[in-house]
């Protein structure tokens, strides 16, 4: 719910610098490792909106992978099953790569 | 109009971590976040780490709960100072608590321990301008808990097995549970502790000793 109140904060400071502006929808990413569950997330954010002055802002999710990099042969992977080792090469020795994200792609405004 | 916006959800909170880190970096704090479900042994853990310390140390420790200072008086008795943060409602200890709790306690501390509110999900998204994170994992748990909440165990550099004096009680697979940590986090390291019996407290403490 915490989360959910700062995305609304985010978007009510950016709205405020376009005088007039109306926020209608909202983009977000968000990882599989980021510890956000995205319906949870969205349950929340609706929540928060309805019957606020944000009403009727739209949320956008997109939902990013659980990535790493192969150090041997530096393909990046998606993570299946839990599996950090390399799809392509075998190799065990492979690092972070993606899958944190809890961050904004675009905010969509209606100008006056 | 769609206007792209490339910040992060809690920039505001990630801001306050980050001045917290340049503010512990500067004076040579070790700061570690503990964080576990509720009942673990976070608590017990610090009670026999304080315990352990020569009084000279300078240790400090923020322990955070949703009601309650059960867990500060516990923990008060060490001689050690030590602040309760009660969130009044919120799972986690925020990048703000943190600066606002520091405020009451004198600046001299060299190791500094955040004990999170209990909660294996909503933690793990508050940066709190820690150096390490730890992971207190409890044998009474099941072994598929790093599994079940990847993004905690993924962010931890350590984990702790507690309670391993239950062993005997408890259908609780070691190495199972040591092979799925591994899985979402390749790197973590891994202690083996009964707060109840000491035994394994001496592996943590040279874990925590090597970071300082």
């Amino acid at each position: 719910m915490s989360i959910a109140a700062s995305v609304l904060d985010a978007v009510r400071a950016e709205t405020a610098l376009r005088p007039g502006a109306r926020a209608v929808r909202a983009g977000l990413r968000i990882g599989e490792l980021s510890g956000v569950e995205p319906d949870s997330l969205r349950f929340c954010l609706e929540a928060l909106v309805a019957g606020s002055d944000l009403e009727p802002l739209a949320f956008e999710l997109e939902l990013r992978p659980w990535k790493r990099r192969c150090l041997d042969c530096r393909a990046e992977f998606r993570v299946v099953d839990f599996n950090p080792n390399c799809p392509v090469c075998g190799s065990a020795s492979t690092e972070a790569a993606g899958g944190d994200e809890m961050e904004f792609s675009y905010l969509e405004v209606e100008e006056p | 109009m769609r206007i792209p916006l490339e910040r992060k959800v809690l920039n505001e909170n990630d801001r306050i971590a980050a001045g917290l880190r340049e503010r512990f970096q500067a004076r040579g704090v070790f700061c570690l976040n503990l964080i576990s479900s509720p009942g673990s042994g976070k608590t017990s853990l610090l009670e026999r780490t304080l315990e352990g310390f020569d009084k000279s140390r300078k240790v400090a420790v923020l322990t955070g709960d949703i009601q309650t200072d059960n867990d500060a008086r516990r923990l008060a008795r060490f001689g050690f100072p030590v602040r309760q943060i009660t969130t009044g409602g919120a799972c986690h200890l925020d990048a703000s608590m943190v600066e606002r709790a520091l405020t009451d306690i004198a600046d001299d501390y060299q190791i500094l321990f955040l004990e999170n509110v209990g909660n294996l999900v909503c933690p793990t998204s508050y940066d709190l301008g820690e150096d390490a994170r730890a992971v207190v994992l409890s044998v009474t748990e099941g072994e598929d808990k790093p599994l079940k909440y990847p993004a905690t165990f993924h962010h931890a550099d350590l984990m702790v097995l507690n309670k391993i004096d239950l062993l005997p009680y408890v259908p609780f697979q070691m190495e199972l549970a040591r092979e799925n940590a591994r899985r979402v986090q390749p790197e973590i390291e891994i202690v083996d502790v009964s707060c109840t019996t000491g035994e394994g407290l001496g592996r943590w403490r040279a874990w925590l000793e090597a970071q300082l």
